[in-house]
């Protein structure tokens, strides 16, 4: 016979421990348990039967499982926080006898130092698995970088996290492995791929935090700790890769002048020299000599701009020094991977990596100079203009340190980034704004030079801050006139969201999404409603008042769908006329749209009309009304109702068939497919409800012109 | 009384010395005295006076004592033990005295003399009784050596009782630890001291052991000592003995255990102090000394010498927090554990998060309502779409730190579960493609142009070396370029009129042997290089080789099957020709288009499309001996070749590809790509992959494990495709040049996994061959290492893509 089994032995009783029992177990305080956790990565976890795990008890615990409990007890770690303990304990002795010195003197000498690098290695044994769980740590650290400091958050751990985080931008200006990034209204979000690990993060806008009282900033500075650890780390692999020095030499007093980004001075180490020179030239500010400045810069300027590109033509000369007779052709091939087209149909496509690489982010912004005006977020601009290859970002100087030029009149500035109401001519007292600048001009005449608030250099593109954005993530320069200043801006759209079936894609044209019907039975639904609508017509209004106050064009269908690239500078008239053609052909469209609708709509059931009309008669009897009104107050009606009906019968015969469907299989199938078709019929239902809204504000707008 | 206590008194004193020396001390005395040197002997009074004096003191002491014995013997005190004890001594000493009383007088004598060697003779000389008459009877003889000195023989000393010898034991065995049952077989039970046997002691009869048995002895034990091999006796006191050492207790008798304590120094305090001295003053006055001691420690604590704590370990000036080495340096990828649940990653955001999203995306105002009535905790979104007509009019977000925190908490604190999705994403079927570095290297742009040629070049190839680039065309020559530099090295022409069709390489880098073929003609060439004159010559040699073997085979090959027509003639090319290099030509029935050659060198195939029964010929370089496989071939042979690792050959038809095994002579497979002509192919240096060219712009991949359909059908070129091939110097690449004037490149990975199949990606055209009569490049090849490609073209220039 075999040995009787002893319950809570074995199995879920043994595998899982209670958060106190693992505490005991330990033998530290709940906080440094706490810290413990967070450092070494363990979390709770759900036993499959709490009662089992709980050993027959039932309140709700967590659990950890007891492997990672037995685990952290080799921690060495344990062992500096029970000397912290003991030295805690020693100062509050010696400062009980009034013995401050001794106290300090402890502190001082006696504080066990720790640091989490076997942490690191040990939760992170290989660097792509660092990467991959660089999202948290990014957002965490560029929150810290943005707080003021407080008791609780020491302006050291301030000062590590920007630092931290400015030289991980550097990394991803040098590499252009910055992909997409989004304006929210919670903050700026990036994206980065390194070593094809997809790293996203969130940039708080610059804004004082509001921090609740129901923040714990302990719990939030051990995983900074953590994170700054990591990060470190994870940017000396980064430089390396590259062959850059880490840490970078970083210039205190730039920073003090708010040089940010460009208080930092990449090196390398010995082979890339030539591209350090390359990075340097943005890095250098014309705080010196201004007007000498200007001049060579641009020069230097204009030869970079017109070097091909020195990368590429270093590889190649070190690929094939001997006699080399490039045909013209040869000067058009890249390294790059060319699109190959099918030219029949029965052929396989292969995929092909598509704008993955880095040069291509790389050539972006690369012959744009930009200007950033004063009211612009300079930061996420000048990381993100660089990252993309701009070369020459400059600011006004107010902005902080690191500038290209100072002088906004520089003639090489090709776009000026605006970000306020233009002005009409009249409002703007001319004659009192142009001595003023002149005076300007004369207090600091070398060294920098501001224009007047409505004045417009010719020749130069004027446009809003998120036309950079929508630039970096459709890939290419996008028409300037769509984001001038003042003009309502197209909708910003999240690049992260994927087309895919029944998804809402405000994108596209809603005819393209629509289901068949639907746009007839919401105008039925509409025509039924109208009536009881006309008391709400105040409400209506307001909303329709709000849309006024912003206007909206659908013009980014064009823009969107446009192949070709427009040139940076080119004229606005030309792209406005385009836009006005284009808008005509999609009326064209529309109507034509119209007509596909109508045959379907003649397709009628005769036999349903019939029963139909003899209910009607039916209830105009009952009612006491002649059978002609109805007749007559129906007929425009009948149409869409019949289409209606159609629609219903078929969704109907549909139902039907899936119920048939469901009853053959068995019960847990069919919970799973309840499940699955729950998820998807919400998903639609989403859909469906913002396309209703668009056609609404379609319609609306229509209404509005008409 | 005095007797008895002389006699004590003599065994005191003999006790002291071993009689064994006693007795040979007297011997040695009486007969080495003479020997000896007379100041010895004096130096040996000397020392035996002290001694006498000292062992009389002992005497005397000794007698002390006896007397207070006998005073306590004769005072009658009733201690029986004592009394008993004495009392069998003095028993065993009449005994003694009785049996020899003379014995022990002389014993005493002879003790004395071995103290005083000259008065002991001189006693023994006055004390003559018969016994010592009988003992001073010489015991040796006295016999001669070999030297002829006289030599005397003792006798055995037999230790009786005048031996006084009574402690020693009688007979011990001096065998050892080894059991006795070894001396079974013999009369005796070992050796006693002297090395004389000790005998086996008679075993009683049955009798007397059943006599025995009945009635016991005092003492019996019933065991046998081994050492003597006599049943084992034990008295009652030995009993005893042994019975307290099984109790564990003290087998003495009257042994206390626990005396009582005898302090030495006594815990009562004297009332009376010992010494009267007063209480010194060092006592009570603090030491200068030590006082000294510590003034220097405290001087040099002063002046800084000494550091009152151990200072904080200098740190290094650098920043702690700045990391300055690789923690991944010898990185090792760790399996994660069963049980690990990764953090879930925070989903990207949607439109509506947008600060300017489209206008659907705003909530009306039921939905706001609802949104602000539902918990905070319920809500779907903790945040509501607001629109910004300008990036200006944004405001800070409220709930950051908030929702960081809330992250934070929610890592640390929740319990992770992994929950199987039942909505999968398609997109996550699909293939994971391999990053644009892997891909890397592939050629990209033309690098060097060889011109030379008047019309077409037909076809190329790059030596096993991958130095030099041979290439034939319409003009009927064969030209050697330097590859690197473009430079023609040779060139020779066959003939005026038959363009060159193919040229093919020999593999291997011993030899340096080209194949060409024009019009019916196959030549085989060692086109001579600079500086490698063992090459060349190895190359002539090879091609030499079956010279020889025609001529002795020859007249027995004739005689057999092969008697109506030769496959091919095998001859010299003649004068002019063989100065250039060429060394073979061999005429086969019609004209060649493509050669291959094995991978060993030693045979190649040449396929004529117009041969009908002779289309496939298969060429014995070592023989000079051609082969027709074929009898019969069902449509237009098209290319044939070897496969790389295998006895495998693969014949391509306008529609199929046939592989034929050459050990069993059978067919294998036939493959159909569904392209219409075929125009080449290839086999990938794996042997498993296959890539086929068609005229009707079709490139094949075709994987022989999985079907003999293909497994790609790639159709890029917008004109026929003329010729495909794999690098087979490890390089995942294939190139195929096409008449539209281009070459297109494509990566081709094949895992050796079954389960995975081959990825394939597109990587690029390479265009620069200008399109003459419909024709563009004609032909491809690989450099045999690097990711070079070159092609010949129909406008008569060869191009090098690196």
């Amino acid at each position: 016979m075999a040995r009787i089994k002893k319950k809570g032995q074995a199995g879920q009783a043994k595998n899982f421990i209670t958060r106190t029992q693992a505490v005991r177990k330990l033998q530290i305080s709940l906080p440094d348990f706490r810290r413990l956790c967070i450092f070494k990565g363990i979390y709770p976890r759900e036993p499959r039967n709490k009662k089992k795990a709980a050993k027959g008890s039932t309140p709700s615990t967590t659990f950890y499982y007891t492997r990672d409990i037995q685990y952290l007890l080799h921690e060495p770690l344990l062992r500096k926080f029970r000397e912290h303990k003991a030295l805690g304990k020693k100062i509050s002795k010696a400062l009980g006898r009034g013995e401050v010195k001794d106290a300090a003197r402890l502190e001082k000498t006696q504080t066990p130092r720790m640091t989490l690098d076997h942490i690191i290695k040990e939760r992170y044994p290989t660097f792509v698995d660092a990467l991959r769980d660089l999202d948290d740590a990014l957002s965490m650290l560029f929150l810290f970088a943005n707080l003021p400091s407080t008791a609780t958050v020491p302006p050291k751990t301030i000062a590590l996290c920007q630092r931290l985080c400015l030289e991980f931008e550097h990394y991803l200006i040098t590499t252009h492995a910055l992909r997409k990034s989004f304006l929210s209204i919670k903050g700026i979000y990036y994206q980065a791929t390194i070593q094809g690990q997809d790293i996203l993060w969130l940039v708080p806008y610059k804004f004082v935090q509001r921090v609740t009282g129901d923040v714990d900033f302990r719990i939030m500075g051990t995983f900074v700790e953590f994170y700054t650890t990591l990060l470190g780390f994870v940017n000396f692999r980064l430089y390396n890769s590259i062959g850059l020095l880490y840490p970078p030499k970083f210039d205190a007093e730039s920073d003090e002048r708010g040089g940010e980004l460009s208080a930092f001075t990449l090196e390398g180490r010995g082979l890339e020299e030539p591209q350090k020179a390359i990075e340097d030239v943005p890095m250098t500010n014309g705080t010196a000599e201004a007007p000498a400045t200007s001049t060579t810069a641009q020069d230097l300027a204009d030869k970079l701009a017109t070097l091909p590109q020195p990368e590429d033509a270093e590889a190649a000369e070190a690929a094939d020094p001997p006699a080399i007779t490039p045909t013209p052709a040869d000067d058009l091939t890249t390294e790059a991977i060319d699109t190959f087209e099918p030219t029949a149909d029965d052929a396989d496509i292969l995929p092909q990596p598509l704008f993955n690489s880095s040069a291509e982010a790389a050539s972006l912004f690369a012959n744009t100079t930009v200007w950033l005006s004063r009211e612009t977020p300079r930061q996420p601009l000048e990381f993100l203009l660089k990252a993309f290859g701009c070369k020459r970002v400059a600011w006004d100087p107010v902005l902080g340190d690191g500038s290209y030029t100072a002088d906004e009149s520089d003639p090489s500035i090709t776009h000026q980034i605006v970000d306020r109401p233009p002005l009409s001519q009249s409002g703007v007292p001319a004659a009192a704004a142009q001595p003023e600048a002149t005076e300007a001009e004369v207090a600091d005449a070398p060294k920098s030079r501001t224009l007047p608030p409505g004045h417009r250099v010719p020749g130069r593109v004027y446009v809003q801050p998120q036309w950079v954005w929508d630039c970096v993530n459709q890939g290419r320069l996008l028409r300037p006139d769509l984001y001038a200043p003042g003009a309502t801006l197209p909708p910003h759209l999240s690049p992260w969201v994927k087309a895919g079936k029944g998804v809402y894609d405000p994108a596209k044209p809603l005819e393209e999404q629509e289901e068949e019907d639907e746009a007839e039975a919401a105008a039925e639904d509409e025509d039924e409603v109208e009536g009881a609508d006309e008391g709400a017509v105040d409400n209506e209004g307001e909303e329709s008042e709000e849309e006024e106050a912003a206007p909206r064009r659908r013009t980014e269908n064009p823009l969107l769908d446009r192949p070709e690239e427009v040139e940076a500078g080119e004229g606005m008239d030309v792209a406005a006329a385009e836009t006005s053609d284009e808008e005509d052909e999609d009326e064209e469209e529309e109507e034509w749209g119209g007509l596909d609708d109508e045959p379907a709509a003649e397709d009628l059931d005769e036999a349903e009309a019939e029963r139909l009309r003899h209910q009607r008669e039916l209830e105009a009897e009952a009612a006491g009304v002649p059978l002609a009104a109805i007749a007559n107050s129906s007929a425009p009606k009948s149409k869409a109702a019949e289409a209606r009906q159609k629609a219903d019968r078929r969704r109907k015969e549909q139902d039907e068939e899936l119920e048939r469907g469901m009853m053959m299989m068995s019960r847990k199938k069919r919970k799973l497919f309840e499940k699955m078709r729950y998820g998807n019929e919400k998903k639609e239902d989403e859909a469906k409800r913002l396309r209703a809204k668009r056609r609404k504000l379609e319609k609306g707008k229509g209404g509005g012109v008409a | 009384m005095s007797q008895l206590n002389g006699s004590r008194k003599r065994k005191l004193v003999t006790r002291a010395l071993p009689d064994v020396r006693d007795d040979s001390d007297e011997l040695g005395d009486a007969l080495l005295g003479g020997i000896l040197s007379q100041s010895d002997d004096g130096e040996e009074f000397d020392d035996s006076d002290d001694e006498e004096e000292d062992g009389e003191e002992e005497d005397e002491g000794s007698e002390d004592e006896m007397d207070g014995e006998e005073e306590l013997e004769s005072d009658e005190i009733p201690s029986e033990y004592g009394e008993e004890d004495i009392r069998e001594q003095i028993r065993n000493l009449k005994t003694a005295d009785v049996e020899s009383p003379k014995g022990a007088n002389g014993r005493l004598v002879k003790v004395n003399g071995a103290e005083l060697p000259q008065a002991a003779t001189g006693a023994l000389g006055e004390t003559n009784t018969q016994d010592d008459i009988e003992d001073l009877k010489p015991n040796y003889t006295v016999t001669t050596d070999a030297n002829g000195n006289p030599r005397y023989l003792y006798q055995e000393i037999e230790p009786g009782y005048e031996s006084d010898d009574s402690d020693a034991p009688a007979t011990v065995n001096t065998i050892g630890e080894i059991p006795l049952s070894f001396y079974d077989s013999y009369p005796h039970i070992g050796y006693d001291i002297n090395g004389k046997k000790i005998m086996r002691p008679a075993k009683g009869e049955a009798l007397d052991a059943l006599l025995d048995s009945i009635e016991v002895p005092q003492g019996w034990t019933g065991l046998t000592d081994p050492a003597t091999g006599k049943p084992l006796e034990l008295s009652r006191e030995e009993l005893e003995v042994l019975k307290k050492l099984t109790r564990n207790e003290v087998p003495e008798e009257g042994y206390d255990p626990y005396p009582d304590m005898v302090e030495y120094f006594t815990s009562k305090t004297e009332i009376m102090p010992l010494s009267a001295a007063p209480e010194p003053k060092r006592r009570f006055v603090p030491s200068k000394h030590e006082a000294k001691r510590v003034m220097k420690i405290v001087k040099a604590i002063k002046e800084g010498r000494i550091k009152p704590y151990r200072p904080p370990e200098e740190t290094e000036d650098e920043d702690p927090k700045v990391k300055r080495y690789d923690l991944w340096a010898d990185e090792a990828p760790r399996p994660d554990h069963v049980m690990h649940v990764p953090a879930p990653k925070l989903p990207p955001p949607v439109h509506d998060e947008s600060y300017h999203p489209p206008p659907e995306y705003l909530p009306d105002k039921a939905e706001r309502a609802a949104w602000e009535n539902t918990d905070e905790e319920d809500r779907d979104r903790e945040y509501l779409s607001r629109d910004h007509d300008a990036l200006r009019k944004v405001p800070g977000y409220d709930k950051f730190v908030k929702e960081k925190f809330e992250r934070c908490l929610d890592l640390y604190l929740a319990p992770r579960v992994r929950r199987s999705k039942l909505n999968i994403d398609p997109e996550s079927l699909l293939p994971k493609l391999p990053s644009p570095d892997e891909l890397r290297p592939f050629p990209t742009a033309c690098s060097v142009v060889f011109r030379g040629h008047e019309g077409r070049v037909r076809s190329l190839a790059i030596d096993p070396s991958g130095e030099y680039l041979a290439t034939g065309g319409d003009d009927g020559t064969v030209r050697l370029w330097q590859l690197r530099t473009g430079r023609q090295n040779w060139s020779v022409k066959f003939s005026g009129d038959e363009a060159v069709n193919v040229v093919r390489w020999r593999p291997g880098t011993e030899a340096f042997i080209l194949a060409a073929a024009s019009g019916e003609n196959i030549f085989l060439v060692s086109p001579p290089i600079a500086g490698k004159p063992d090459v060349e010559r190895s190359s002539r040699d090879v091609l030499d080789a079956g010279w020889g073997y025609a001529a002795t085979n020859g007249a027995s090959a004739t005689n057999g099957p092969a008697k109506k027509e030769a496959a091919a003639k095998w001859t010299r090319p003649g004068p002019q020709l063989e100065e250039k290099g060429v060394l073979v030509k061999i005429t086969v029935r019609s004209t060649v288009k493509v050669i291959n050659w094995h991978r060993r060198g030693e045979y190649f195939s040449t396929v004529s499309p117009q041969g009908q029964s002779s289309a496939i010929a298969i060429h014995t370089l070592s023989k000079h001996l051609t082969q027709l496989p074929f009898r019969r071939l069902k449509g237009l042979a098209q290319s044939a070749q070897f496969h790389p690792s295998k006895p495998i050959f693969f014949v391509a038809t306008q529609r199929t590809i046939r592989s034929y095994d050459l050990a069993r002579r059978e067919l294998l497979k036939i493959l159909q790509p569904g392209a219409k002509w075929i125009s080449s192919f290839d086999i990938h240096p794996g042997g498993d992959n296959l890539i086929v060219g068609s005229y009707d712009r079709r490139l094949l991949w075709h994987d022989l494990d999985l079907s003999t359909r293909p497994y790609k059908t790639l159709r890029y070129h917008k004109k026929a495709i003329r010729a495909v091939r794999f690098h087979q110097g490890g390089l995942p690449l294939f190139a195929d040049a096409s008449d539209d004037g281009s070459l297109q490149i494509f990566h081709g990975k094949v895992v050796g996994d079954l389960m995975e199949n081959a990825t394939i990606v597109p990587l690029k055209v390479l265009r620069g061959h200008q399109v003459r009569k419909e024709l563009g490049v004609l032909d491809v090849d690989w450099h045999p290492k690097q990711p070079w490609c070159v092609s010949a073209g129909a406008d008569g220039t060869c191009r090098l893509w690196q």
